[in-house]
């Protein structure tokens, strides 16, 4: 087993003095890695994703329980974990901008041990590799967001390492460099060179297309872990209503409205802006389709209505009754404590 | 093994510097004001001088001094100082622009110690100094007739080198403490006037009862006090080896004190999980 986690818990302070209190970041959380693997975590924002891959990384210290990297446990033997890592997180700034990305990636191979001929070759390798070759002597800030990012997954190639962290890796990107991205990670990061990959995202299509497993994460805890034909099957017999609407409503009064209606069985409400996104998920959509038009009827305007399959964010809504769209980060950590 | 640690260590330190000077190279102008700026800034206090005893020597000074030269005591306090503010700058300031950059994370993600990266950093940081009081001594000798002779340089740069090896482990906890606090300015600026009032840079410290005594904490008053002897006194290091003792001393303790804090202040800082906020 490439990464396993055993039991792990980090909690974050907020607040000072009598309104100091602690969150639970990821509350014992379990699960291993295979070598080779493509594992995914999937879950809204602050579900707790990006403090996982930053425990594994050893950016952050576990409160409670174990991880290890190949058998190196990653507080006491960090340097031998950390050698087996690569990190890709999301966001254009985790590069020297004022630097070239040749010596982005010079500077980063002297932090692995890479010197001389051998890391002007490997520089070389992952410049063709990923169409750089053009724009490596230059700045970094003349880079499209696309490049960037392209510049980081070099940097996070560099040392070959066995397994790859890739935190959100196509947040923020266009299609075609997200695109570019995804089919780099299945076919050559996986099926040519055999790595470990961990994928946190919040993008179903994403985790759908890619990983052979996911674990559904939602407030810290994994919910579930399954592949992602296993996680729909889950629902089966079951339809998926969606509705766009606008309008001001009383969202908790819809929510429990909808949810009394016979054979619905989860409802998920994402309001930004008096715009609403509703999913109804039913057994039979057919027999509830009047119902549910009535009840929103009376509160929002009804834009479009579709009814679908279920995909792997409909299942983590049955799962969890929170949508990956979802918002679910509290605040940052006190800087001081 | 050990070899091949310290070979990598010795690697990441050069990488360090390398990529320090291109970024400074990125900001030409930047750096040249930085250069005239130590010296701009004494100016005025020449001129208060000046206006005060009406000329640039008074028999007070030179009694509490042992030289006449206000002007060389106050351009040598500004040439030295450069050293430890680039330093609080520089050093103190370095994990915090890691973080405004988002490089820091992987920097600590890396299987290298952030303080390897950290030394690199602080190397930079002297020789740019180096640099910049390099151009600083010759306006001072061609514009205000300071004489540092080529016999001088090398007691000169023994006591900065002892001077900053202390200093700057100093420094190194004062970036670790920069990692949790996540302010930077107003602690660097408090620290400037500690040292601007009880070090004797622009004046000297036995005016004052208080200011004699902390002074004698402080090891830039030892370095400033055996620099000035050099230079204007024309003392050799044999006559100075009390200084040169107390220098030491006080090395050892803040590089000790300084490698402590720092680990304890980044365990605190991953502990706490605010690594990569700005």
């Amino acid at each position: 087993m490439n990464i396993v986690l055993d039991n792990v818990v980090k909690k974050f302070k907020r607040g000072k003095g009598l309104r100091k209190h602690y969150i639970t970041a990821c509350d014992h959380v379990s699960f291993t890695i295979e070598q080779g693997e493509l594992f995914g975590l999937l879950g809204p924002n602050g579900a707790g994703k990006t403090t996982l891959v930053r425990c594994i990384a050893t950016l952050l210290i576990p409160d409670e329980g174990k991880i290890t990297i190949f058998g190196k446990d990653i507080i006491y033997q960090s340097m031998e974990a950390r050698q087996q890592i690569g990190l890709l997180t999301s966001g254009e700034r985790t590069l020297y901008w004022k630097l070239t990305g040749k010596d982005n990636l010079k500077f980063f191979a002297a932090l692995y041990g890479l010197a001389g001929k051998e890391r002007d070759k490997r520089i070389d390798y992952l410049m063709e590799l990923l169409d750089l070759k053009d724009v490596e002597s230059e700045r970094v800030e003349k880079y499209s967001s696309g490049m960037k990012q392209k510049i980081s997954l070099a940097r996070a190639l560099l040392h070959d390492p066995k397994i790859l962290l890739l935190d959100e890796p196509t947040l923020g990107l266009d299609p075609q460099f997200s695109r570019f991205i995804r089919g780099f990670i299945k076919d050559e990061l996986v099926g040519k060179g055999g790595k470990t990959v961990l994928l946190t995202t919040h993008y179903m299509d994403e985790a759908d297309e890619l990983c052979e497993r996911i674990a559904f994460i939602n407030k810290g805890k994994i919910v579930n872990i399954k592949s992602p034909a296993e996680y729909k099957d889950e629902i089966p017999h079951t339809e998926v209503l969606e509705l766009r609407c606008q309008g001001n409503v009383n969202e908790e009064k819809l929510r429990t409205a909808l949810s009394s209606i016979k054979s619905v069985e989860k409802v998920s409400l994402i309001n930004k802006e008096n715009d609403l996104a509703l999913k109804v998920i039913a057994s039979r959509v057919e027999s509830i389709l009047s119902d549910v038009i009535e009840l929103v009827r009376g509160e929002a305007k009804i834009l479009a209505i579709d009814v679908k399959e279920p995909t792997l964010e409909d299942v983590f809504i049955y799962l969890t009754g929170t949508s990956l769209k979802e918002d679910t980060r509290e605040e940052q950590p006190d800087a001081l404590e | 093994m050990r070899w091949n640690r310290l070979k990598a260590d010795l690697a990441i330190i050069g990488a360090e510097i390398r990529k320090t000077a291109k970024i400074w190279f990125a900001y030409k102008i930047l750096m040249f004001f930085w250069a005239i700026f130590p010296l701009i800034w004494v100016i005025p206090y020449l001129f208060q001088g000046k206006a005060l005893v009406g000329g640039m020597s008074s028999a007070p000074f030179a009694q509490l001094t042992g030289t006449e030269n206000y002007m060389a005591f106050v351009l040598i306090g500004a040439m030295v100082s450069t050293y430890i503010f680039s330093g609080l700058w520089g050093v103190g300031n370095s994990l915090r622009e890691e973080t405004y950059w988002g490089t820091l994370e992987y920097i600590i993600a890396s299987p290298t110690s952030l303080l390897v990266v950290l030394i690199g950093k602080t190397l930079a940081e002297f020789l740019y100094a180096t640099v910049m009081v390099i151009f600083q001594a010759t306006l001072a000798t061609f514009f205000f007739g300071i004489d540092i002779t080529f016999g001088k340089i090398f007691p000169l740069m023994m006591i900065i080198v002892l001077l900053v090896i202390g200093f700057y482990g100093f420094a190194i906890a004062f970036a670790g403490f920069t990692l949790l606090i996540k302010e930077v300015h107003g602690w660097v600026h408090t620290l400037e006037w500690v040292f601007f009032l009880f070090s004797p840079i622009r004046y000297p410290v036995e005016v004052n009862a208080i200011t004699k005594l902390v002074s004698a904490f402080v090891p830039l008053t030892y370095a400033l006090v055996a620099i000035r002897a050099i230079i204007l006194l024309n003392k050799s290091v044999i006559n100075l080896w009390q200084i040169l003792l107390i220098l030491g001393v006080m090395d050892i303790i803040l590089i000790a004190g300084g490698y402590i804090l720092f680990n304890r202040l980044e365990y605190r800082t991953k502990k706490a999980g605010t690594m990569s906020q700005y």
